[in-house]
């Protein structure tokens, strides 16, 4: 078997493959359908501070290979995490890493503060770019202030990695990632789901109760490797920063396109809800693609690609 | 925590047959299948998941050729996630496993399932969901299903077999009765709601039914719910002052329902005698059991509720995953008791999905 484990800062994960926060329920909610021993970590739900009972129905709708969500960020709250997930995360046969979504400065200190002395969480990833909710502050979109979020939410979680999940909804996305990194991130992921819109044309109305939701699955997926390729060679490679990819991956020719594009990890999410068992194929495909490929250490391919204008690499002439 | 019980299968089309405009059973068959209950359902994918998902599979083109942008390359949506199906019966033969389900052509997906032809590959997952809970042995259980409600109504019939039950099936009008119509059962007055052997697939398990239609081209003229009422004030369970009738029994059964893990078995199946739509009166209350469009199954718990009647309603919502991950499919209980308060709120999201499909009607708010 190739050597399929990656180094995501600082985190041995035995393999790239994570799920994608929303996606895949507290833990153990996939266990009937997939080997959650094969996964390179496992990704919560988004915890808020509060529990959230989220939007109204209809939350999703299904859209030309994707679909649109407009959940809310509906969980159960930090006490009920403590009391009721963390006994499940402790037998997990994986990693863990916590996702976090807050309104408020101190909405995401006080949650991810509670994170530091849990044992069986390896790392936190921080939700700054929900697009479906309406209350508190937007952090995802505002380079100030996701700068200054991430440096005092490193502040209380000295010990684990952070990641900071970016939203593609923004200009430029180098910005905002070039904040992050410079507020302290550990590592990026990216990309969140893109705010977007459906409309009943029988009824003439919204087919989401709350009129807008995030478009995510292989719809997304080429502009998810475009952004991913931009962060990598405009930020996160020169700071030594590891990226996770998403967005839209299914197979494992998505995940090998993601890693070439600069991405470290990549994670599932929609294809979930299809084929739960779509990590543990992705890390098999990876494996024989890296015997036909001559490769031996995936973490080799990580932003190989070479594009016209870039220093080759290596001269095929002597 | 969790039991190895429901999985991904593959399975083989042994029939796709048209039972009336728009609607169509598949039958699916495989070599084995988690157990199952009436209630439960599969998620379906609406593509083969082997050949779409595989994008080393390229789509034959010859140079010179236009792309076909009306046809499989372009054009032709394919569903991306699954569908939720009910179950509407299963078989367990010495092949294996044949499993019922019964859809209506309404989008993407269920066109693609009607064109599927006998040894085409189904991917599906499950068994998912909880069930209907089985009345007591000397209770009656009365099924209402509306449209695409009904299949989970032939399921139940299926396990009934031997008690006593009533069905009530109400559609558009007479060619969206995803049934059997018995061929002497010619159509009853369009104010009839006399329950008689009239549905086959009911018949055979000794349960009379009364069809309604909303135009009155076949049976009772209305809804079925109206139907539904007027038989009820028939056997003597009118409305009441303060719903304090039968109170008792209704807690007891609902507890029953929360505590219960277990299934009674089938039992003999009876031969639908003449005087089967006669109901002899019984200490235990009749139980409602229901599926169908959301304000037809509001209408039934309503009447179920101001009459005192224990209901089990099978709720539909749109889901993406079916396994409790991605909260798309909630619906408004009344606060459980022993939930853990929230700020202002006397209610609370289930999930129709895990918590679900089947609630009891006196704890959903919608
Ligand atoms: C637990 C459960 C059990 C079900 N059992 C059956 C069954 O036994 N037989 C059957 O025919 N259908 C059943 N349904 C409904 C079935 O899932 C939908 O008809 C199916 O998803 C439609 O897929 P499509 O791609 O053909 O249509 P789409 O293109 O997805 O939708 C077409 C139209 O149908 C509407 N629609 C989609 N899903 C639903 C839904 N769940 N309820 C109401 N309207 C919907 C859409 O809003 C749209 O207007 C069940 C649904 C649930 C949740
Ligand atoms: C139903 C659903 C719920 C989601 N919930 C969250 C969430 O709670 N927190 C979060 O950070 N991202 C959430 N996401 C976004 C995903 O984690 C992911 O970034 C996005 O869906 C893109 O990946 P995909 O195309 O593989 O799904 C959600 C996505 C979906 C489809
Ligand atoms: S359908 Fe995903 S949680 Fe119910």
């Amino acid at each position: 078997m190739p050597d399929l484990s990656v180094n995501l800062a600082g985190l041995r994960l035995a393999n790239p493959t994570l799920t994608c926060s929303g996606t895949c329920g507290y833990a153990f909610e996939y266990a009937d359908f997939m080997d959650l021993s094969r996964l390179g970590a496992f990704v919560t739900k988004s915890i808020t501070r509060e529990e959230r009972a989220g939007n109204e129905p209809a939350r999703i709708v299904e859209t030309r290979a994707g679909m649109l969500n407009a959940i809310g960020l509906a969980n159960v709250g930090l006490e009920r995490f403590l009391n009721e997930k963390v006994p499940l995360l402790r037998q997990m046969p994986c990693p863990v890493i916590v996702n976090v979504a807050g309104h408020s400065f101190d909405d995401y200190v006080e949650t991810c503060g509670a994170m530091e002395g849990l044992d069986c969480v390896a790392g936190v990833e921080l939700n700054v770019s929900c697009p479906n909710v309406k209350d508190g502050l937007t952090f995802g979109t505002h380079p100030g202030r996701l700068k200054e979020l991430t440096a005092q939410v490193k502040k209380v979680l000295p010990s684990k990695p952070l990641i900071v999940k970016l939203s593609p909804n923004v200009e430029d996305v180098t910005v905002t990632a070039r904040a992050t990194v410079e507020g302290g991130a550990d590592a990026l992921s990216l990309v969140n789901t893109f705010t977007a819109m459906a409309i009943d044309i029988h009824k003439r109305r919204p087919r989401l109760a709350n009129v807008t939701g995030g478009l995510s699955g292989p719809a997304i997926k080429p502009i998810a490797i475009h952004m991913v390729s931009r962060v990598y060679r405009a930020v996160a490679k020169s700071a030594g920063v590891p990226i996770v990819g998403m967005g839209g991956v299914q197979v494992w020719q998505d995940a090998v396109e993601f890693m070439l594009a600069g991405a470290t990890a990549v994670a599932v999410g929609t294809a979930l809800f299809v084929d739960p068992a779509s990590p543990n194929k992705i890390c098999d495909g990876l494996a024989a693609y890296m015997k036909k490929q001559g490769v031996e250490k995936l973490s080799d391919l990580v932003g190989s690609l070479e594009l016209p204008g870039d220093q080759p690499k290596t001269s095929p002439y002597p | 925590m969790h039991s190895a019980l429901r999985e991904q299968f593959v399975c083989t089309v042994l029939g796709n047959v048209p039972l009336c405009r728009e609607h169509y059973r598949l039958v699916l068959g495989l070599r084995e299948f988690p157990a199952t209950d009436p209630g439960q359902f599969i998620q379906i994918a609406g593509r083969d998941l082997d050949i779409d998902y595989n994008p080393e599979r390229e789509i034959d083109w010859e140079p010179g050729r236009a792309p076909d942008v009306r046809g499989k390359e372009l054009m032709t949506p394919l569903a991306m996630l699954r569908r939720p199906f009910s179950l509407a019966g299963r078989r367990d033969t010495p092949d294996g496993v044949e499993l019922d389900i019964i859809h209506r052509v309404v989008g993407v997906a269920t066109e693609w399932m009607s064109r599927l032809n006998v040894g085409d590959a189904v991917h599906i997952l499950g068994p998912l969901g909880n069930r209907f809970h089985l009345p007591a042995p000397e209770g009656l259980a009365i099924l209402v299903g509306g449209g695409v409600g009904i299949p989970p109504m032939l399921y139940l019939a299926e396990r009934l077999a031997g008690q006593e039950g009533v069905a009530f099936c109400g559609a558009l009008t007479r060619d969206l009765l995803p049934l059997t119509i018995l061929a002497g059962g010619r159509s009853p007055g369009i104010d009839s709601f006399e329950p008689v052997a009239n549905i086959g697939e009911f018949a055979k398990h000794g349960i009379a039914s009364v069809i309604t239609t909303d135009d009155g081209s076949y049976g009772f003229r209305g809804f079925v719910t109206q139907a539904l009422e007027r038989y009820l004030d028939g056997l003597g369970l009118r409305v009441q002052d303060s719903g304090k009738r039968g109170e008792g029994d209704l807690k007891s059964q609902i507890s029953d329902f929360k505590a219960s893990q277990t299934t009674s078995a089938a039992s003999s199946p009876s031969v639908l005698s003449p005087q089967s739509s006669v109901l002899r009166p019984s200490s235990v209350l009749p139980t409602l059991y229901t599926c169908g469009p959301e304000p037809m199954m509001k209408r039934v718990a309503d009447i179920a509720s101001a009459r005192g009647l224990p209901c089990q309603i099978a709720v539909e919502r749109a889901m993406a995953c079916g396994m409790g991950t991605c909260q798309s499919c909630c619906i408004r209980v009344r606060k459980p008791v022993d939930s853990v308060p929230l700020k202002g709120r006397d209610w609370a999201y289930r999930l129709a999905c895990t918590d679900g499909p089947v609630f009891m009607g006196s704890d959903l708010l919608w």
